[in-house]
């Protein structure tokens, strides 16, 4: 009896703001109408960006999440616990590697990898696999391949980034170390929900794997929006013929072309095509555009600030620029 | 304590319990409306083509995919949402569920469109695409080799032989301020996956008659193609007005 009077007034709050949020909904609806976006060329401009941008990302994140799900409801608790039985050195490569037979972009691998972690796979193998998925999938090699056919660098494009993604993942794997996934993931309120309902008479299999898939969509389907609005508004305003400029300068391309990448928020399925058309820039920065970028871009940011904790978010970043750089430095030596 | 650890089999023996009966979990409800909001979005896309206006003929499969995925989401979700014990939904909840309708809202209530002159600008000289290595080498010339000419090398020499050819191209009319009366800038957008990478083909029309096309009218244009290093130039024989295309964005 207690509990139902604890509840009521969120319940009654919820129903009004309930309310509040669907006559909002329906006023930005009329007033878009009424409006007339065509008559104010950046607010098309943007429209039209946001839209395309979440468009082509969201089915990638409801099959991540339906990934998700299927791995929560089928897997047995302790399966994944397997892979800690290899020996450390070859853990994180084996998780980076598992990625080939994910075809995913990196929308869909994060909801894979939180579940990972979550139902007790090493977090620093989750992360090396959410890192190494994108880049390393069939698809995305695959894409690599037809972008650069016919060019003498296709090799070194093709090889250098399944190479230098496995790399950078496990690199970035080795940096997350022991940390446990309390340190890593951030609580959200739908596993408790989740963890609530299981405390109670166990629901049917298909209804947990409705509710796991469903949950997950919702939770990293607002962080996309997040992403892609700052992906769009940078889109519609930034010039990007400045980056030009910089293309040939030693050490700078590559950064700059990784910065470009992150503010691009492509999809890892088809950045090759991007890259490939930046010839100002030389194999070393265009492959630095095509591992950084399915790993840390705008969109990913905020996907990734809503699934880990905020430090751990900036050491992801941190450490996934700093391996890049110093991987596609060292293919300049190499290369030229 | 007994009742709760025993609660799975109790529940598996006795489907109903008389004293707590089911009700609508609001939270799943809420999710499953939203869901479907977006499953919505994507037939909408799929079934008015206006799919065209956000992705590429390489990236288009995504929209029945995501339709289907989103439905059958949302429709588990809605079938599953009758519990004994509801989950409390908080306000912030409602909110952010009504901050991720309201993109479908914005698309739906947007009139078909697509990037124009504004974006031409921003774009121009910079991102490229899968550049096609002496794609004009045959065959009826295309704004994507003029494109490619303005981007690779061989591009540029494959498009140089073909100087004085009769193309044919439908593009909108992008002028700026320094741009001469008789003249415009007949552009293009191409795109890979999304219109997020949209990059442009653009050649210079010259000959043409003034004040008859304002900005962003879309022309079809026909005559002689010149080639002058990176700046291509076409000799109007003939400039009309047509309708925006089908499919307004090219692939590469």
């Amino acid at each position: 009896m207690a509990d139902v009077a604890a509840t009521r007034p969120v319940r009654n709050a919820t129903s009004r703001t309930a309310l509040v949020v669907v006559g909002l909904v329906v006023l930005a609806a009329v007033g878009l109408r009424l409006a007339d976006p065509s008559r104010v060329a950046w607010m098309q401009a943007f429209l039209i960006l946001l839209g395309s941008l979440l468009i082509v990302a969201l089915p990638f994140v409801a099959l991540g999440a339906l990934a998700s799900a299927l791995i929560e409801v089928l897997v047995p608790i302790g399966t994944l616990e397997k892979l800690a039985r290899l020996p450390r050195p070859l853990q994180l490569p084996a998780a980076g590697l598992a990625g080939v037979a994910f075809p995913i972009c990196e929308c869909g691998s994060v909801p894979v990898a939180r579940r990972l972690a979550a139902r007790g796979l090493m977090p620093s193998a989750a992360i090396t696999f959410m890192l190494a998925a994108p880049v390393l999938n069939p698809v995305v090699i695959a894409s690599t391949y037809v972008a650069f056919r016919g060019r003498t660098a296709l090799w070194t494009m093709v090889g250098g980034r399944f190479l230098l993604g496995l790399l950078v993942a496990v690199a970035v794997g080795w940096v997350v170390g022991n940390r446990t996934k309390d340190e890593l993931l951030r609580p959200r309120q739908d596993d408790r929900h989740a963890h609530h309902v299981e405390f109670g008479p166990p629901e049917a299999r298909w209804r947990r794997f409705f509710l796991h898939m469903g949950n997950d969509f919702l939770f990293m389907g607002r962080y996309l929006l997040l992403g892609a609005t700052l992906a769009a508004l940078v889109q519609t305003f930034l010039p990007t013929s400045i980056v030009l400029r910089v293309a040939g300068a030693p050490v700078l391309d590559i950064v700059v072309m990784m910065g470009l990448a992150t503010v691009l928020s492509l999809c890892s399925e088809s950045d090759a095509f991007i890259a490939a058309s930046f010839v100002q820039f030389g194999p070393a920065a265009q492959l630095a555009f095509l591992v950084s970028g399915p790993m840390v871009d705008l969109k990913l940011g905020a996907l990734y600030a809503g699934t880990f904790h905020k430090r751990f978010v900036w050491m992801v970043v941190v450490a996934v620029f700093a391996a890049t750089l110093v991987g596609a430095m060292w293919l300049k030596v190499l290369a030229g | 304590m007994r009742d709760a650890v025993v609660a799975g089999r109790v529940a598996r023996t006795r489907p109903r319990e008389p004293g707590r009966p089911q009700a609508w979990s609001s939270s799943r409800v809420g999710g499953a409306m939203v869901i479907a909001a977006w499953a919505g979005l994507f037939w909408f896309l799929f079934l008015t083509g206006r799919d065209d206006l956000y992705l590429s003929t390489r990236t288009i499969w995504v929209v029945p995919i995501g339709a289907v995925l989103l439905m059958a989401a949302a429709l588990g979700r809605l079938a599953s949402a009758r519990v004994r014990t509801p989950e409390p939904m908080h306000a912030r909840e409602v909110w952010i569920m009504g901050l991720m309708v309201v993109p479908v809202v914005l698309v739906l209530a947007l009139p078909p469109a697509t990037l124009g002159t504004f974006s031409a600008g921003k774009r121009a000289g910079a991102v490229g695409f899968a550049v096609s290595v002496g794609g004009a080498g045959s065959g009826p010339l295309t704004l994507i080799d003029v494109a490619s000419a303005q981007f690779s090398k061989s591009g540029e020499q494959a498009l140089a032989k073909r100087a004085g050819e009769q193309v044919e191209f439908v593009g909108f009319v992008t002028r700026y301020p320094d741009t001469p009366a008789d003249e415009f800038l007949l552009t293009r957008f191409i795109v890979t996956c999304c219109v997020a990478d949209a990059t442009i083909a653009q050649v210079r029309v010259v000959n043409v008659p003034p004040g008859r096309f304002e900005t962003n009218d879309w022309v079809e244009v026909r005559g002689p193609i010149y080639p002058l290093g990176r700046e291509v130039i076409v000799n109007a024989s003939s400039v009309e007005a047509v309708s925006r295309p089908d499919r307004p964005y090219l692939t590469p």
